[in-house]
């Protein structure tokens, strides 16, 4: 199963579909990343016109989401996809699920910076967002590459590097809770980056869970709450 | 190559329902022209059958019928010379023809002078004294009595007065007086024509007025019993075991060609196989039924065999199978499934068969079936004819009153024929079986 | 993933060909037509009361190797078959065994149904008749009342047991062959592409009744349709080019196929 590829079906139009669902579920990917990425410039540029951007064209994230699910209905019931055709389907469905939080969850990022922005400027907890949001960037397009190579391995690498997340976002907690005792008038303020370092833990785990994907439609074994993961 | 798939991924629409309501036109001609060749070829070949039956049925139909003439007749037990009607041979020694020769001249009782009497004689059968005698055998209480008497004509008076009666009289047998004397008959209402018994009821005559068919009738019907009592089965026993049992190879192919073949063979080469086989060498004696059974058996088991093969080649392998699968033995799948269900074909098979073995000649032909036999056969090993045969030996007789039988002959074969073909059809639509 | 058919197609079967409680077992048969060999080194066990399902491309010899088990190839000149089949551990190809008992107790079911052009009772005693099964009339009605309930038929056919089989619609003519089969009953059932000449709902009670049948019998099906050696086997065996490729549970092969040929076979990759 080393060199996975879903084309040469007898029906070249099932190659076109499969390819069609793919494409979209990265092209979503795509969208979900651009949205993350930019729901964090608006809270450490302070840019509120961005934020406001990011919470609109989520609208866009969820349609994508209608449609690809749609798109693999279909295949369902008109194919009825076996072995790795059906694994793809069933995974990508999954997927797309993941996607449409993470995208929900850069939203919430983006309600945040709007908050933020309107109490005034200041670079307390930035840091750490920024810290935590690099690598959860990278966590999430690492998932994604494995996805449209259909990379078992890089997947699991990826699985790894969330561990790192979740230490990260400890470090961060402890962080913004020394911040807090430091200065209390703050709290307001720091919970609010609070709420935006979980949403990026939460995206980290939803990225884990796309790697977890791609393993399944690859190796056929389903390692999600499986130990060690 | 660039140039012609890029032209087929944009397809322009060319109309052609003008190049093909051009073309249809053509076909549509082509069609109808086909069809009327087939019409042609279906009344070129009714219109022969139909001069077929006309010509027979035209020339045959006279022979159902036959002339009488009403004879007064006096059985004066005295003058003939008979004291006990069941004395054989006080019968057969007495004048049976003077009845009706006094009863003709008190008919006529203008005739005078020998030659003139002899004449008059001659228009009645010469078989009329024996009907008489029958008569007067088969009633006792006539003896001594008077009656007028219907006596079967001579068959030239036959073919005149038939010929008179249709307005095309046949002079060329018949004596000027002759012809006076039936007009002289005729307007006293003493010359009739009457449904023609002896045609149905006698065997051969060289007196066509006396001549039957019957006899070649029960020849043919003893003829075909021993042909189908031994073609049938083992026609269909060899055709069984070439079907079913029979291994693939060299041998069993040699024997299929030569079946085959055989079917093909002219059937005369089957009468010279009977006249060397059954006569020369088992000393079977000629003429009978039993040796044209034996001779027509192997003619017609070439036919019986192919068509049962084709008839057990029909019946569908998922039954073989499913009998098979049960568990059945090969002989039961054989007897309980393919038999049965092959039956109707095979029956229609022989059938085919035996009508094509009532209607041979060629073969009873050398087999001394062709000999002139006037008893009717009782039994399988009586001297016969057949129906075919009977035909042919009419149609060499010179007497013109034959035409007519042979064409009535050719008539009463061809009925049999018909039956056969409908019996084998009927059985056909009774015993199919769908599966 | 690209099936090349230049490649080489191994000997050796994958996963899981043998069973602890085998019904049926086969070693490196080999089957032969004359000189052309249509079947290599397959081995395999059928366990009691499964449902074993027998895929593969047209040709692939699944029929053969399926007709091998209740000898129907006996019938077809010029083959041969070289290995082990046994049932119960009893050698098919003894010479010492009457194929007539092997199909007593080795039922088949084709794949065109094939009632005979008897009535429907006639159909189902024909078996226990010429086995000699029931001993009395009475016995006879038993059977075939309850090898048609048995096929789930009993209730469409009871108040016309005396017309022909050859009336009913084709999935009643199915089950008819079924109650004709089990009537004498069989320890194994084989059944060759059983549904292909059914509609969907003739196919969905015959799939329903071998779901209820694989209760009491071992049932070996060869079908073309890969949702229904889904819907109904155990275990599934992929033949391809006359070689067993692949057996696994069912589920397994649908899902995560061990070997690419099956894989590509089931997702219709083909070339």
């Amino acid at each position: 199963m080393e060199n996975l590829t879903f084309e040469n079906h007898i029906a070249s139009v099932f190659d076109e579909e499969l390819e069609e669902i793919r494409s979209d579920l990265m092209n979503m990917g795509g969208q979900v990343e651009q949205q993350l990425e930019d729901a964090v410039r608006a809270i450490c540029d302070a840019d509120s016109q961005l934020a406001e951007q990011v919470i609109q064209r989520d609208g866009k994230v969820d349609k994508m989401e209608l449609a690809i699910d749609e798109a693999c209905v279909l295949v369902i019931a008109r194919r009825q996809p076996a072995a790795s055709d059906l694994r793809l389907v069933v995974a990508v469905t999954r997927a797309v699920a993941d996607l449409e939080r993470i995208g929900d969850e850069a939203k919430k990022i983006a309600k945040h910076a709007l908050e933020l922005t309107e109490s005034g400027p200041s670079p307390m907890g930035y840091t750490e967002v920024r810290h935590l949001a690099q690598s959860v960037s990278q966590i999430l397009r690492n998932s994604l590459d494995a996805f449209a190579r259909f990379d078992a391995d890089a997947a699991l690498v990826t699985l790894e590097q969330d561990k790192q997340i979740d230490m990260d976002y400890k470090t961060a907690l402890r962080e913004l809770v020394t911040y807090m005792m430091e200065d209390p008038r703050s709290i307001g303020r720091v919970m609010s980056i609070m709420w935006v370092v979980r949403s990026l833990e939460r995206i980290g785990d939803h990225a884990k869970n796309l790697c977890e994907q791609v393993v399944f439609i690859v190796k056929g074994k389903d390692i999600r709450h499986s130990d060690g993961h | 190559m660039t140039e012609p798939t890029s032209q087929a991924a944009r397809p322009t629409p060319t109309d052609h329902s003008a190049t093909i309501k051009a073309s249809l036109k053509r076909r549509y001609r082509a069609e109808t022209r086909f069809r009327w060749y087939g019409r042609i070829a279906i009344a070129f070949g009714l219109a022969a059958v139909l001069v077929l039956f006309v010509d027979i049925i035209s020339k045959g139909h006279g022979a159902f019928k036959t002339t009488h003439i009403a004879v007064p007749v006096e059985y004066d037990l005295a003058q003939l010379g008979v004291r006990d009607l069941n004395d054989n041979q006080q019968l057969a020694l007495a004048d049976w023809d003077a009845l009706f020769k006094s009863g003709l001249r008190e008919l006529l009782p203008d005739v005078s002078g020998r030659s003139a009497r002899r004449e008059l004689y001659r228009m009645v059968s010469n078989g009329a004294g024996y009907d008489l005698k029958d008569r007067l055998q088969a009633n006792p209480r006539l003896a001594n009595q008077r009656e007028q008497v219907w006596l079967s004509a001579d068959d030239d008076i036959d073919t005149y007065f038939k010929g008179l009666l249709d307005g095309d009289p046949y002079t060329a047998r018949v004596t000027e007086q002759q012809i006076e004397w039936i007009d002289e008959l005729r307007s006293a209402g003493q010359i009739r024509t009457q449904w023609n018994r002896n045609f149905w009821t006698r065997g051969d005559s060289r007196e066509p007025e006396q001549a039957g068919i019957w006899g070649a009738v029960m020849g043919s019907l003893f003829t075909l019993a021993i042909t189908f009592a031994l073609s049938f089965p083992i026609g269909v026993s060899a055709a069984i075991y070439l079907e079913e049992f029979a291994p693939r190879n060299r041998f069993t192919d040699f024997i299929e060609i030569n079946i085959n073949n055989l079917a093909a063979v002219p059937s005369i080469i089957f009468g010279l196989l009977g006249l060397a086989i059954f006569i020369n060498f088992f000393g079977v004696p000629r003429s009978i039924p039993i040796l044209g059974g034996l001779v027509l058996t192997l003619m017609t088991l070439p036919t019986i065999i192919i068509t049962s093969r084709a008839a057990i080649k029909a019946v569908p392998p998922s039954i073989r199978e499913a009998a098979l699968g049960m568990g059945a033995s090969k002989h039961q799948v054989v007897l309980h499934h393919v038999l049965p269900l092959a039956m109707p074909g095979m029956l229609t098979g022989a059938i085919i068969g035996m009508a094509q073995a009532l209607g041979e000649t060629a073969p009873l032909l050398m087999i001394g079936m062709v000999a002139f036999i006037v008893d009717i056969p009782q039994a399988f090993t009586d001297p016969a004819t057949v129906l075919p045969v009977q035909i042919f030996l009419w149609a060499d007789s010179p007497e013109r009153a034959f035409v007519e039988k042979t064409s009535a002959a050719i008539m009463v074969l061809l009925g049999f024929l018909i039956i056969m073909n409908t019996t084998a059809v009927w059985i056909r639509k009774r015993l199919e079986r769908r599966w | 993933m690209a099936i090349n058919n230049d490649r080489p197609i191994p000997t050796q079967s994958v996963g899981a060909q043998f069973h602890d409680n085998a019904r049926m077992s086969m070693r490196d048969v080999n089957i032969f037509y004359g000189d052309k060999q249509a079947i290599f080194d397959v081995s395999l066990d059928i366990g009691q009361n499964e449902v074993m399902a027998m895929i593969g491309p047209s040709g692939c010899g699944k029929s053969t190797f399926l007709r091998s088990l209740n000898r129907m190839n006996d019938t077809i000149e010029g083959c041969r078959v070289v290995g082990d089949i046994a049932m119960d551990g009893q050698d098919l190809y003894d010479s010492k065994l009457d194929v007539v008992e092997l199909r007593a107790r080795v039922g088949m079911v084709f794949q065109k149904p094939n009632p005979f052009p008897k009535s429907i009772y006639d159909n189902v005693a024909y078996g226990p008749k010429i086995h000699g099964l029931a001993e009395s009339r009475v016995d006879l009605d038993e059977i075939v009342e309850s090898s048609l309930r048995k096929a789930s038929l009993w209730n469409e056919v009871k108040d016309r047991l005396h017309q022909p089989g050859t009336g009913l619609s084709g999935g009643q003519q199915q089950r008819l062959c079924i109650a004709r089969a089990i009537a004498v009953n069989p320890e194994v059932i084989l059944m060759d592409e059983p549904c292909s000449a059914l509609d969907p709902i003739a196919t969905a009670k015959i799939e329903e009744l071998i779901e209820e049948l694989s209760e009491n019998f071992t049932i070996a099906i060869v079908t073309h349709s890969m949702q229904q050696a889904a819907r109904v086997s155990h275990r599934t065996a992929y033949f391809h080019l006359g070689r067993l490729i692949e057996v696994n549970p069912t589920e397994q092969v649908f899902t995560m196929p061990e070997h690419e040929l099956t894989e590509g076979y089931i997702t219709g990759r083909f070339g």
